[in-house]
């Protein structure tokens, strides 16, 4: 009998059918929630043994025979990438048999070989970006370059990020030795006319340019962020206000036309069966459709784009408003008649106010059907915003500067559906929302704002209207 | 069970001054009168009636119960006086004058919870005024002795969500009442609450019925409330749904629960029992399950 007094109390179950979990366990696996998909992406972008099929190089040739170039940067495959690399070595190989026999030229002008030694030459400068030594728009600064070339063949500078192969280090010094015979600094007109022998590409596992890494994606979201508009191309803060406006405008408009409508078609079975069925059926047809038509009726800058919204939004929210008007209690009517409301009344001052937080609620949910149509819209007749970014950066498969776009879409959608459902319970009290939203942090927060507000307008209404109002709600 | 020596006692028999209130009673003005009154609604099977030929009349501050198996059209009666249905034939009339959809005259308390979840306490209650064009302070200080009237000053500024069923429930009477209604009509409206909070709700009806000026129909299927409120009870019967009877209730006022012993009162509800569950029906009762306990053991 003591043994039961000091027993633990039972554990809760973390899986139980329809049972709730404590709000810190919620908590946590909210977080989990998000932290996992992006545990996941950090995983297979950093954990090179988890995909990686492809080879990001650090440092390419050029072959000859061959048309297909890869530069610096470009992925190949696992597979070819051996394939890549021995091809090369041949062709040194050759290059190197060359030299030896009796005509070390092999017939080839000296002017074509300094062309073809120039370029190799420049083969080094995409180590020496990332390395730091030379800025991007350097990389055809010969004379820096060559001097990079000394340096690293005495090692007086060793390149770290990334490193050169140490066979990449022997065809250096090898070449520089040759090269410094001829002249120390670069000299165009007397350069090096003895063929020297090209780097080997070398790079690291990678994965597909569809998948750049979150640190790429990061850095490319701050970057597309921070660089200002120039000429007609717009900052990405203009682009992302010019989305919302197209998103937030079709929709608006679509609950400006739509709600009134929807109501009536909830209260009276006259309108219900007026305009229901051919709202019914043309939401079938779907909005992209009308898309050309659009442009037709509101040639091709942002009205065709509203419209599109509009079309997409408007005619679920009239069916959606309509049957929520629908589900509003029918005792309530009942009540409110026997309490002597006539129709008009009914209309104003029960079915109105009755379902103004379902109303809300649909709005929140149609907001987010709005936030779909978006990159359609945005592709209808001149291509503009945020979809107009993602596409040109998307022909340049330039996906890490795609993905903070898309990532940011959700983000405001996101953000916006959460806020309007926290802002619930604060606009509509009496609903079980609004006892729960007043226990919330982070509303009795919020709630701080309209009586802040309250006060400031009491404060500055004149003393004795003040003094007035308080009067006739104490009598 | 009702104890059989109680079959001695006859429900008619009533003490002088039960008789003496009854006579009264009858000489008060007609509040409510029913006609002839039947409803039939159309099905895909055709049509079933559920009321016909009903007919009685609610004195001036009478508390009448309608009672009666269920189908037996008590709901489609209130609903007829309230004028949220129409009737087929037959006709109601208010102070002798015959009733046409809902009005403010005749007040209504649901079964369902009925109050505007989006208006105050006070709000709720100023419904029926602000319909009728009236607002300002009067209004209000009238709703406030409305509330008052049914204990809940402190609630004034609440929301429904907030209360319980009984104070909903009381609410919405208050809400009634402000319209001052000729009649309060009942539909069974303590029939979502649990019995003590129902018995404390028969109370606050009583007191409320004996400080106003107001005349009650009240729908129930409780035969323990039906005695305890009614002055008299209208039994109906099903299928098709008419009067059955109408019992002048012999328990003498006021009401206490003392009198759920009483002989007159187990009498009535013996009576009520019989006509709303016949003693043939009651036979049906017996479930065919066959028995699988030894026969006279102790539990029976």
């Amino acid at each position: 009998m003591s043994r039961s007094t000091t027993s633990p109390p039972p554990r809760e179950p973390w899986f139980a059918v329809r049972r709730d979990l404590s709000a810190k366990r919620a908590t946590v696996l909210t977080i989990i929630s998000f932290a996992l998909p992006l545990a996941i992406w950090a995983a297979v972008s950093y954990l090179p043994f988890l995909w990686h099929p492809d080879i990001r190089l650090q440092l390419s040739a050029d072959r000859e025979d061959v048309t297909t170039v890869y530069i610096a940067g470009d992925r190949v495959s696992k597979g070819f990438f051996p394939e890549f690399t021995e091809a090369v070595r041949a062709q040194n190989q050759a290059v190197e048999e060359q030299l030896k026999s009796e005509d070390p030229l092999g017939g080839i002008s000296d002017s074509s070989v300094r062309r073809a030694n120039k370029k190799i030459l420049r083969h080094l400068s995409p180590i020496l970006i990332s390395n730091g030594i030379i800025t991007e728009e350097q990389s055809k600064d010969d004379e820096t370059i060559y001097k990079a070339w000394g340096d690293i063949a005495t090692g007086a500078w060793v390149p770290k990020s990334p490193a050169l192969t140490d066979e990449n280090i022997e065809i250096v010094k090898r070449n520089w030795a040759v090269m410094s015979e001829v002249s120390p600094v670069y000299d165009s007109d007397n350069f090096i006319s003895v063929p020297i022998i090209s780097l080997i590409p070398q790079g690291k596992p990678s994965n597909p340019d569809y998948l750049p890494d979150p640190g790429q994606v990061f850095k490319s979201g701050a970057k597309a962020f921070t660089s200002p508009g120039e000429g007609d191309r717009p900052s990405m803060i203009q682009r992302v206000r010019h989305s919302i406006f197209i998103v937030f405008g079709g929709f608006l408009l679509a609950a400006l036309v739509g709600v009134p409508i929807g109501v009536l078609c909830g209260t009276y079975a006259f309108f219900s069966k007026l305009i229901e069925p051919f709202t019914d059926f043309f939401r079938y047809m779907p909005a992209p459709t009308f898309s050309t038509l659009l442009v037709a009726i509101f040639l091709a800058n942002d009205a065709p784009k509203i419209a599109l919204v509009f079309v997409g939004t408007f005619f679920q929210l009239v069916l959606v408003v309509a049957n929520t008007t629908r589900r509003l209690d029918l005792p309530l009517l009942e009540a409110a008649q026997t309490l002597g409301a006539n129709q008009r009344q009914l209309l104003t001052h029960v079915v109105i106010p009755g379902i103004l937080p379902n109303l809300y609620n649909d709005l929140r949910i149609l907001l987010g059907w709005a936030w779909t149509w978006l990159v359609i819209a945005e592709l209808v007749g001149v291509k503009s915003g945020l979809t107009e970014f993602i596409e040109t950066q998307g022909r340049f498969r330039n996906f890490d500067m795609v993905f903070p776009i898309i990532i940011l879409i959700g983000v405001i959608g996101f953000t916006t559906d959460q806020i309007l459902a926290l802002l619930r319970g604060v606009i509509f009290p009496y609903t079980e929302d609004g006892a729960a939203a007043s226990a919330n942090p982070l509303v009795k927060a919020l709630m701080f704002i309209p009586r802040w507000f309250r006060q400031a307008v009491s404060e500055r209404l004149p003393a004795d209207l003040a003094n007035h109002k308080s009067l006739s709600t104490k009598a | 069970m009702i104890p059989p020596v109680i079959d001695n006692l006859d429900y008619r028999e009533q003490s002088p001054e039960v008789k003496d209130r009854f006579t009264k009673l009858k000489q008060r003005p007609v509040v409510l009168s029913v006609d002839n009154l039947g409803k039939t609604f159309p099905t895909p099977g055709g049509e079933v009636t559920a009321l016909k030929g009903v007919d009685f009349e609610v004195f001036r501050r009478e508390f009448m119960c309608v009672i009666g198996p269920s189908g037996c059209g008590k709901s489609t009666l209130i609903r007829i006086l309230a004028g949220l249905e129409v009737e087929t034939n037959g006709q109601v009339l208010l102070d002798g004058n015959p009733v046409a959809g809902p009005g403010p005259d005749r007040g209504m308390v649901f079964q369902s919870y009925t109050l505007f979840p989006w208006l105050t306490v006070k709000q709720n209650v100023m419904f029926g005024p602000k319909m009728e064009g009236k607002s300002g302070t009067s209004v209000e200080a009238d709703a406030r002795q409305w509330i008052d009237l049914v204990g809940l000053s402190q609630f004034e500024n609440s929301y429904p969500h907030q209360l319980s069923g009984g104070m909903k429930q009381r609410v919405a009477i208050a809400r009634a009442l402000a319209n001052r209604p000729r009649i309060l009509l009942m539909d069974e409206p303590f029939g979502a609450l649990d019995a003590q909070t129902r018995a404390q709700m028969q109370n606050y009806l009583l007191q409320i019925w004996r400080n106003l000026d107001i005349t009650i129909l009240f729908i129930t299927h409780d035969l323990d409330e039906a005695v305890y409120l009614s002055d008299r009870i209208l039994v109906l019967k099903a299928d098709p749904g008419e009067v059955d009877e109408i019992i002048e209730v012999p328990v003498p006022h006021p009401r206490s629960l003392d009198q759920f012993i009483t002989p007159e009162f187990v009498a009535t509800k013996h009576r009520i029992n019989q006509l709303i569950h016949p003693e043939s029906e009651s036979k049906e009762d017996v479930l065919p399950f066959p028995r699988m306990t030894a026969e006279g053991d102790d539990v029976e």
